[in-house]
């Protein structure tokens, strides 16, 4: 552990000093989904802090942004993430960043994907179509990740493992029910997530 | 900083129009027109820390600069300074990484390879276990 960190604090330019020692350890969990699938009530479940929102360009060169504010309708302005904190102990810090709505802003998906644990894929089972590009993404960049079967009302209208043959994931990922407002059922998915990310990463350890 | 002297002069004619809170200053115009600073690589979890108080800065620091040096006396991330100021990401990436190198706050570029790191994911377990 100890190590990890000092090899990251030697790759930050700026990190240099020992009082950067003191410094929580950052981890992120991108959750991603369609939209309107419940991804900012999912990270408020567990978040520490009421989500915060945050804005990111598409180019940031010569972009005519007049406002701070998104402008609706324009091209190529701005898009915004919901994104929340939990923390883990004095030390450790996570994040959890939910995937901007629209599909569309992959550049942000690489952004947040960078460096994460892996992601958490929020369905909606009435319209399970909506989760194939997060789930594509993630199958394609190597990623952990876990799907989760939002409950919305708290009602199951399929059993997960109709949802896993209609994407067919691989059988290394869990597809689980969960209610996105309730923190246990957040924790639980989490859980499973990291547990997995924990066994590919022992697994390339022991190789 | 060492854009100090540039605070009063602003290189962008917008930036002369009357201010009446930093929400209505172009994104931009905070940063002197600049996008393309190291800071750009910043992580959004990165880790920012304050090595320094508000108090103490330089009297042509900008309002941003204290602001954030207030926010980050316990360490922030790039992304939570961007959404407290209202500033898009790479606004607040290049005004954390102008304190950065006037050494006014310090960066942990955040955690590059945690996903292969199997103590790291260990403690992450037990922590969310323990919720």
């Amino acid at each position: 552990m100890e190590s990890a960190l000092s090899d990251r604090l030697q790759q930050s330019g700026f990190a240099a000093s020992a009082r950067a020692r003191s410094m929580p350890v950052a981890l992120k969990i991108v959750v991603a989904g369609g939209f309107a699938v419940g991804k900012t009530t999912f990270v408020g479940a567990i978040s520490e802090i009421d989500p915060l929102r945050t804005e990111a360009e598409m180019t940031v060169e010569g972009l005519g942004v007049d406002n701070v504010g998104a402008v609706e309708g324009k091209t190529g302005t701005t898009v915004a993430m919901d994104f929340g904190r939990v923390t883990i102990g004095p030390d450790m810090v996570l994040y959890l960043f939910g995937t901007p709505g629209q599909d569309r802003f992959w550049f942000m998906w690489d952004e947040l994907a960078r460096g994460s644990i892996g992601g958490v894929v929020l369905v909606d089972t009435r319209r399970l179509e909506d989760c194939f590009p997060a789930v594509d993404y993630f199958e394609a960049l190597g990623v952990p990740f876990v799907v989760a079967c939002n409950l919305f009302d708290g009602i199951a209208t399929h059993h997960p493992r109709e949802v896993r043959e209609a994407l067919r994931v691989p059988a290394n990922v869990p597809v689980v029910l969960c209610d996105a407002r309730r923190k246990s059922h957040v924790q639980e998915t989490l859980i499973l997530l990291v547990e997995g990310a924990l066994r590919r990463a022992q697994s390339r350890q022991g190789r | 900083m060492a854009d100090d002297s540039r605070a009063h002069e602003p290189p962008h004619p917008a930036a002369a129009e009357p201010r009446r809170t930093p929400r209505i200053v172009r994104p931009y115009v905070l940063t002197q027109g600049r996008t393309n600073a190291p800071a750009a690589t910043f992580a959004l979890e990165a880790q920012v820390r304050s090595l320094t108080t508000s108090a103490s800065m330089s009297r042509t620091a900008t309002p941003e600069a204290r602001r954030i040096v207030d926010l980050c006396q316990t360490p922030l991330s790039v992304a939570e300074v961007a959404a407290r100021l209202m500033v898009p990401v790479g606004v607040a990436r290049v005004l954390v990484g102008d304190l950065a190198a006037a050494n006014a706050v310090t960066v942990d570029v955040g955690a590059q390879d945690a996903a292969n790191d199997v103590a790291l994911l260990e403690r992450l377990l037990d922590g969310i276990r323990a919720l």
